[in-house]
């Protein structure tokens, strides 16, 4: 009997459909969910107030990262002046410890951005379908998984409840990224790269799957950075198939399994790549093997071009619509077209970020300043603690101290601002973050997303740089 | 949840399109706690639009003039609540008192946060809308009934509109059900999936 070729998106969504609805929707099973402090203090009032108790408070972490300060975090609590940030933090605690599920807080060893830490700890493993009320979460797709956004509220007091959600199956997308990514190219160029060709909205109701030769050989945090930044394409669903590249960076960490056990999971894990001839709704092709590195220039992530050319005519775009937001853009990030990016100064810049803030992330940036000095302010935000620990180990905090920057804590930070570290109204600032919306760094602020080396560029020189001329 | 068969309502009409959720909901405002049971996301219902910056009413904006006063039905505009997914957009629509909108589309997410939380979105034509705010301001403070059972709008002046409504939606919003309330429904099929489910994944230790 010749059975239908499928997607790995397929694989994994058929085998956690519970029931479906007569319109359409589907009831999914979720291995595991992911609880961030903002707004899920809403998610469970709602559980109170429904008077509902968590069905599987196993499958479920809470985590906290967005409102954690990066500085002074001996001090615990006291040490955060803002009531509102410090109440949100005291929140997440106590209503973890009313509904009796595990929280990482801000003490914790294992504490980081939740998209980091997922995949650090091992918290997601290939064929899970996980959840989490932040829309960055397709971040763990990179491991061969369906990681899915969910409201903090409802959807989250859904998954409490229930752990299942209501979802629409999307369509679905493959990006084949191909061939060989020359020196000084790293995943942030390339989905930069994708996010251009695909438009904010080139992603609406799909889930991406990319592939290619190039995405087979990206380490597994470089795939992890691609998978970020689906949401920028409005997908919310990103993923990578799962290879010995995935299962040698799983093995051993905290929460993977181990013995008999993980060698069953193996055997599956190995079902779970898309079948040749599987079709696909849409299908588009990025090739890397000339690629410049990327930066944005506007006010949406797809406003992104190579570092060698300059600000866009908006004239130069034929649907009136976009011509309309391009000049609004240049108007709030305070350039003129035909302005060469080379030619643009930044006043401050930023590494960190669940899109770019992993070992080989500082490790890259590292590589650049390594005997340089910034002449800006400049600040790094570990993705997670045990990240930062292990730059400790290798020298590398030393490399960006001795270059100026400021070594912080863990948080989500200067990526949007909610911890109160922000940049400043018309402040410019080089940043390895993942949107550049207006005010998304704080109120004003003008945002360049980039690669950390091309950050580390953009700090040494005081403007937008292309990395390729400071090292060879 | 309290369910929702009709409504009648005074209505106000508000002409501004692409009003997103941060516009509804400002984002310093989502870091407030919003105490279970009391509505205090109100003040923050499109704060930037009602106020000024130095925290005054904008005596010219629609929901500040004295016979709109106690609406309990907006009358939107194109893509009212797009952008971003922040679920206290219905929150604080709710605070404001209101348990309708009708317009001429809603944010995808906007609009499913609101009808689990009760608050039902009615989707006209451009052209049924204008008539709307025509009558709404040809005589401030009249009402407007919704009839979600028969799924008619009747205006001020008495034409009626009828409107399409997914079944299951309408069904829960009558029932007064939000989502948990149907998944339970699913139990028994729950369950089976469990168990087959744990004894095929062993490695996940559910």
């Amino acid at each position: 009997m010749a059975t239908t070729p499928l997607t790995m998106f397929q694989k994994i969504w058929d085998r956690h459909v519970v029931a479906r609805a007569p319109e359409g929707e589907e009831l999914l099973f979720i291995d595991r969910s992911l609880i961030i402090e903002g707004a899920a203090f809403l998610g469970f009032d709602r559980m109170r107030i429904m008077g509902r108790t968590v069905r599987k408070p196993r499958q479920n972490i809470a985590i906290t990262d967005h409102y954690l300060p990066t500085l002074n975090r001996a001090a615990g609590l006291a040490g955060i002046a803002n009531p509102e940030i410090r109440r949100v933090i005291e929140m997440q605690e106590e209503n973890a410890l009313e509904f009796g599920i595990e929280h990482i807080n801000m003490t914790d060893k294992r504490q980081g951005i939740s998209h980091v830490i997922a995949g650090e700890q091992a918290m997601v493993l290939p064929g899970m379908l996980v959840t989490c009320n932040d829309s960055h979460t397709a971040t763990s797709g990179a491991l061969g998984a369906i990681a899915m956004p969910i409201g903090a509220s409802n959807q989250l007091s859904h998954v409490l409840s229930t752990q299942t959600v209501w979802q629409q199956r999307p369509k679905m997308m493959r990006v084949n990224i191909e061939g060989i990514p020359p020196v000084g190219i790293t995943s942030k160029d390339i989905i930069l790269a994708v996010m251009a060709k695909l438009g904010i909205g080139g992603g609406a109701g799909h889930a991406i799957e990319y592939a290619g030769a190039a995405v087979r050989a990206l380490s597994q945090e470089a795939r992890m950075t691609i998978c970020n930044m689906s949401v920028e394409a409005g997908a919310r669903i990103g993923m990578i198939a799962p290879d010995d590249t995935t299962l040698n960076y799983l093995n051993g960490r905290a929460s993977a399994p181990t013995g008999e056990q993980w060698e069953k999971g193996v055997v599956y894990w190995r079902t779970l790549p898309t079948d040749a001839d599987a079709a696909f709704d849409k299908e588009v092709g990025v090739d890397v093997g000339d690629m410049i590195p990327m930066v944005s220039w506007g006010t949406s992530p797809e406003d992104s071009a190579p570092i060698t050319g300059s600000v866009p005519e908006p004239a130069s775009y034929d649907d009136p619509i976009q011509r309309q937001r391009v000049e609004q853009a240049l108007e709030y990030m305070q350039i003129k077209p035909g302005t060469r990016f080379t030619d643009i100064p930044v006043n401050q810049v930023f590494i960190g970020s669940c899109t770019n803030s992993r070992i080989e992330d500082l490790r890259a940036a590292a590589a650049v300043l390594k005997g340089r000095k910034v002449v800006v302010p400049a600040m790094v935000s570990p993705g997670s603690t045990g990240v930062k620990k292990q730059a400790e180990a290798e020298g590398i905090d030393r490399i960006f101290t001795d270059a100026g920057f400021e070594w912080r804590d863990s948080s989500c930070s200067m990526c949007n601002g909610s911890n109160g570290d922000i940049v400043e109204p018309g402040s410019r600032s080089a940043s390895t973050t993942n949107r550049n919306f207006e005010g998304r760094q704080g109120p004003g602020a003008l945002t360049h997303i980039m690669s950390p080396p091309m950050v580390a560029a953009a700090a040494v020189t005081g403007k937008l740089t292309d990395v390729r001329s400071l090292v060879q | 949840m309290t369910p929702f068969t009709t409504l009648t309502a005074l209505a106000a009409p508000l002409d501004v399109v692409k009003i997103d959720t941060g516009m509804i909901i400002p984002g310093r405002y989502n870091r407030k706690y919003r105490r279970p049971g009391f509505p205090d996301y109100a003040e923050a219902f499109l704060h930037d639009l009602r106020f000024d910056t130095a925290e005054k009413l904008r005596p010219d904006f629609v929901l500040n003039q004295p016979a709109f006063q106690g609406a309990e039905i907006l009358v939107t505009a194109l893509d009212f609540g797009c952008g971003s997914s922040r679920e206290t957009a219905a929150y604080a629509t709710m605070d404001f008192g209101l348990r309708a909108l009708i317009g001429v589309g809603f944010g995808d997410i906007f609009h499913s946060n609101c009808l689990q939380n009760g608050i039902l979105t009615v989707v006209l034509l451009q052209l049924e809308i204008s008539e709307l705010w025509r009558q709404l301001l040809a005589k401030p403070g009249s009402k407007v009934t919704i009839d979600l059972e028969n799924q008619t709008v009747t205006t001020p002046e008495g034409n009626i509109y009828a409107f399409d409504m997914d079944p299951t939606r309408k069904r829960r919003l009558l029932l007064g059900q939000d989502d948990v309330d149907v998944t339970m429904e699913y139990m028994s099929q729950l369950e089976a999936f469990e168990e087959s489910y744990r004894k095929e994944m062993t490695w996940l230790n559910l």
